[in-house]
């Protein structure tokens, strides 16, 4: 057994520097994956607590109906905020159950089946929801 | 597979790794409880546009106390997993903080506790006539300027003019 390398001191840089796993194989795909999961997370802690807060505490749920939602959408920003919120929440919770299903499911066949599912579910419902808001027409709908 | 790592939440729970694995499994299923509602209440909004009736009738269900309750662990699951996602964030980004991980914990523990404590008066008290509802004078005011929006034909909000709530048939 040869002489182990020099421990560096706990939470000391990388000699060379980077997260890159030497010797790595399969590209790059996980390490953009942790990175996405932060730079997501940082996003999404802004947009879905502002979310929450305005939809639960500003507004009341007992107070919602559609002319609220339509009102709120009239405004463009507020359109491109939920692409944003639903794109980014999306990928995020997709990745993240990725991460749960790999851990879990263990068995190949079992596994693509369990993710084809999952993401046809994710992917499907998060098309449907861009689609919306992108060709949402308030004209037509304002005070209908 | 030989060398197949075998893992269950079994085995998981059974790993006594402290505030480390305890936040961990928490950050799974918040992480994944807040996906499986989210599939539902995208698809369910979207409807706004192309059947807005069809999301008024949705959300006279979900105007009850159970939903309620429901909606605040949704609040919980966002806050947690927001503020131990941070922690895990900085833990990454400067190492070096992992000497102290413990504490870090315990303080993610304490933000979130004290951010709870509003939120679930100002969610749970009306439920128990304890508060007036969040928001019910932006709501006054709106139905004041639109007596027909249906969030105020419903609770009776524009039945000081001339439509009494039970005359009016969904």
């Amino acid at each position: 057994m040869s002489a182990p390398a020099q421990v560096a001191e706990r939470g000391a840089a990388r000699p060379g520097g980077g997260y890159r796993r030497p010797g790595a194989t399969r590209g790059n795909f996980e390490l953009l994956s942790w990175f996405f999961m932060r730079m997501s997370g940082l996003v999404l802690i802004f947009l879905s607590l502002y979310h929450l807060v305005w939809w639960n505490l500003v507004i009341g749920v007992e107070h919602l109906d559609s002319q609220v939602v339509i009102e709120r959408w009239n405004n463009p920003f507020w359109r491109l905020f939920n692409v944003a919120l639903v794109l980014f929440a999306m990928l995020h919770g997709l990745n993240g159950a990725r991460y749960s299903i790999e851990d879990y499911v263990r068995r190949p066949g079992l596994q693509l089946a369990v993710k084809s599912v999952v993401y046809t579910l994710v992917l499907g419902a998060m098309i449907v929801a861009v689609f919306a808001l992108l060709t949402f027409d308030p004209a037509t709908l304002i005070n209908r | 597979m030989a060398n197949a790592r075998r893992t269950s939440l079994g085995n998981s729970l059974r790993y006594r790794g402290r505030e480390g694995m305890w936040t961990w499994i928490l950050h799974r299923l918040t992480g994944l409880g807040i996906l499986l509602f989210l599939l539902i209440h995208v698809v369910e909004t979207a409807t706004v546009i192309y059947f807005p009736d069809v999301y008024d009738k949705f959300l006279v269900g979900y105007k009850t106390g159970l939903f309620r309750f429901a909606e605040l662990v949704i609040f919980f699951s966002v806050l947690y997993h927001a503020v131990n996602g941070t922690r895990i964030i900085v833990q990454d980004f400067r190492p070096l903080v992992m000497q102290r991980q413990r504490q870090l914990v315990w303080a993610s523990a304490v933000v979130v506790v004290l951010a709870m404590l509003p939120v679930t008066w100002m969610m749970m008290a009306p439920m128990f006539g304890l508060a007036q509802e969040p928001g019910v004078e932006r709501h006054r005011q709106r139905c004041a300027e639109f007596p027909d929006a249906p969030a105020c034909v419903e609770d009776g909000h524009s039945a000081g003019t001339s439509i009494a709530a039970g005359e009016v048939s969904l």
